[in-house]
């Protein structure tokens, strides 16, 4: 944790499990990290590693077959107030969910009910929030936050329907109908995979601006290391349900730790280093029904040994820089979790 | 709201050239059956040849038959078509006959939309439980099971045995006001009337309901599921909005394609209606037309079919309009 660090989220040793057919998968398994006021946060990973699982747990939006089996995560509204989610009737949370922490999910075009207008959606949102007292004064309001959003033509498109809009467009009244309830938190869930290039760019840009404009903390789940290097302040690399690295983006980009990290890394052009040739991970994300023993990263790994068996804890080995690798056990400072 | 204004006059401008096709249609497939009616309608292989030609005469029968198409379209609109065999005016006799399939096909539809659609719900709340696994047989039992059969079987059970209804005559109010009993009583809050409508129908219009509530229930129950599985779903929960709010959503969405069907039903009903109406000796239109075939009387079959054509496409103007009405997307 950095050492100015005014936490607004605090995640406590998560899992999470589903109960499917073919059995359990423990897809979040000892999951901690601390959100500062005001900072982007990114939760970085590949498909399935838990990265938007953790995100939904933020406000308990998992769904059956899913199940948050142990865990805290506390939410301060204001300085040294905490409320523990994980503990809150569903009355109370449903207050917080989309009102003080707000969504944007990763597909826009499906993200809107296609039959109502983009108008309706704002309008619902904040009658539902107790912002405006009918949908009819939520609608005049809609268009403000259209506009915030930076929709082509608000007064117009407030009457739209989703599908007279472009992706663009939708992700824009998508995020208009996040901000509309005023919230402190952003969780956006791979805001831009559905998007083409140019737009990405546009809604990246957007939300930077909302975020300073808005004194909001984001909090960016991503696959994409390109906006992770652009848009956060720290970063925790997931793998396989849990988080390996964590650190500021500079540390992770300039001296990656974690073999997961580096090898990822390795993978995409890292624009502060060097490199000649991208590579691959060899072998395949493991199957969370029977993970791997200890580090869950062991059998890709080409550094690993017989103390792999057992899981490693988050080694300290800088200022607020954790990794989770045996690697680092003696020039480890503290270590956490 | 101007695309739904636009949409709704583009769509009523259709019906015309519809019923313009439906009254084509009509008429050659009658008129090109091998059979000769006017010796038929004058006695059969004895008769007259005088009379014959009369006959002939008068019903065009001698003439070309686009000559004949507008003589029928004159004489339907004219209200001067007359049955040759009850040398009636077709449409008064279709007419006296008419409010009894009316509250056959109206008291089924509430059936089915008001046993269908609750199920449907209920079995998508409690999926792959003992109500959808009921469900599910009753789905599958109504679309196996011959409606006669059924009719005879209830007929046994509550007519022979219980004696809980009546097999014969249809109640009539002294008053009318759209002609139909079950709607006037209604509307004149005359309740007498109205539990001797629903005493006289109720079994005919279950049996009639029966092979399509089950079917409506799954299908509903589909497009519920599907609805609930959506991504807006996940947004809507992520907005915080409260589970009410929700299912107003799910239950929009999942009656989309519910009300295409039900449009479809109706006109299933209608064309069920004959079978029904015979074995419960209900004097609808339905039983008057399988009637006017055996007599070879073509003018009054015609009228038939061409009244419920019309009611079939009158149904399904408004389907549409109430499928604009509810989905933005299918207006234009």
């Amino acid at each position: 944790m950095p050492e100015n660090c005014d936490p607004i989220i605090e995640v406590r040793d998560l899992y999470i499990s589903f109960y499917t057919y073919a059995g359990v998968v423990k897809a979040i398994e000892g999951v901690s990290f601390t959100v500062c006021r005001g900072e982007t946060y990114c939760l970085v990973g590949e498909t399935g590693c838990g990265k938007s699982v953790t995100s939904k747990a933020l406000t308990r939006l998992i769904q059956a077959p899913g199940r948050i089996e142990k865990g805290r995560v506390i939410y301060y509204p204001k300085p040294g107030h905490p409320i523990d989610i994980t503990s809150l009737d569903e009355g109370e949370l449903r207050k917080i969910r989309g009102g003080e922490i707000a969504y944007i999910i990763q597909d826009p075009s499906a993200a809107l009910d296609p039959l109502y207008t983009i108008g309706f959606h704002i309008a619902e949102t904040m009658n539902a929030h107790g912002l405006v007292r009918s949908i009819r004064e939520g609608f005049r309001e809609a268009v403000k936050y259209l506009n915030k959003a930076l929709m082509p033509d608000p007064e117009e498109r407030v009457k739209s329907y989703p599908h007279e809009l472009s992706g663009g467009m939708k992700q824009r009244g998508v995020i208009a109908t996040s901000l509309s309830t005023k919230p402190k938190v952003l969780v956006a869930d791979e805001p831009t995979t559905a998007v083409d290039v140019t737009i990405q760019a546009q809604i990246m840009k957007l939300l930077k601006e909302l975020k300073s404009g808005e004194g909001l903390t984001l909090i960016l789940i991503t696959h994409n290391m390109g906006l992770v290097a652009e848009m956060c302040d720290r970063v925790a690399v997931m793998y396989a349900g849990r988080i390996v690295e964590e650190g500021a983006v500079l540390d992770i980009f300039k001296s990656p730790k974690h073999p997961y990290t580096r090898a990822l890394l390795n993978a995409v052009i890292n624009p502060l280093v060097r490199t000649s040739k991208l590579e691959s991970i060899p072998g395949t994300v493991p199957d969370l029904i029977r993970p791997p023993r200890g580090c869950r990263f062991h059998p890709r790994c080409p550094f690993s040994s017989e103390i792999c068996l057992e899981r490693p804890p988050s080694f300290l080995i800088g200022q607020d820089h954790k990794v989770a690798c045996w690697l680092y056990k003696d020039e480890a400072q503290g270590v956490e979790g | 709201m101007s695309d739904l204004k636009r949409f709704l006059l583009r769509r009523a401008l259709t019906f015309i050239p519809t019923v313009i096709g439906v009254t084509f249609l009509v008429f050659f497939i009658a008129a090109v059956l091998p059979a000769d009616p006017a010796k038929l309608w004058a006695g059969g292989e004895k008769a007259n040849p005088q009379v014959v030609e009369n006959i002939k005469r008068e019903y065009r029968l001698d003439r070309p038959i686009w000559e004949q198409y507008f003589f029928f379209l004159k004489n339907v609109v004219t209200n001067e078509m007359v049955s040759p065999v009850s040398h009636n005016k077709v449409w008064e006799d279709l007419g006296r006959r008419l409010p009894v399939t009316i509250q056959l096909t109206l008291l089924s539809f509430t059936f089915i939309v008001s046993i269908g659609i609750p199920l449907g719900i209920l079995s998508a709340l409690k999926r792959d439980s003992v109500i959808d696994m009921l469900v599910r047989i009753l789905a599958l039992l109504g679309v196996s099971t011959p409606v006669f059969w059924l009719a005879y079987l209830l007929i046994f059970i509550f007519f022979t045995r219980l004696g809980w209804i009546t097999l014969a005559g249809t109640p009539v109010p002294p008053y009318s006001i759209t002609g139909i009993p079950l709607i006037d009583s209604i509307i004149k809050l005359d309740f007498h009337t109205f539990k001797q409508v629903i005493e006289r129908y109720w079994l005919p219009s279950l049996v009639l309901a029966y092979a399509n509530i089950g079917v409506i229930a799954r299908l509903v129950r589909n497009s519920f599921l599907d609805a609930l599985s959506s991504d807006f779903v996940e947004f809507i929960d992520a907005r915080g909005l409260s589970s009410r709010r929700k299912y107003v959503h799910v239950l929009k969405n999942a009656m989309v394609p519910v009300i295409t069907v039900l449009g479809l039903t109706f006109g299933g009903l209608l064309a069920g209606a004959p079978i029904t109406e015979t074995v419960f000796g209900l004097p609808g239109v339905g039983r008057y037309l399988i009637d006017a075939i055996r007599f070879y009387d073509y003018l009054t079959l015609m009228g038939g079919v061409l009244l419920i054509a019309l009611i079939y496409v009158t149904v399904n103007l408004l389907v549409d309009i109430s499928y604009a009405i509810i989905d933005p997307r299918v207006r234009y």
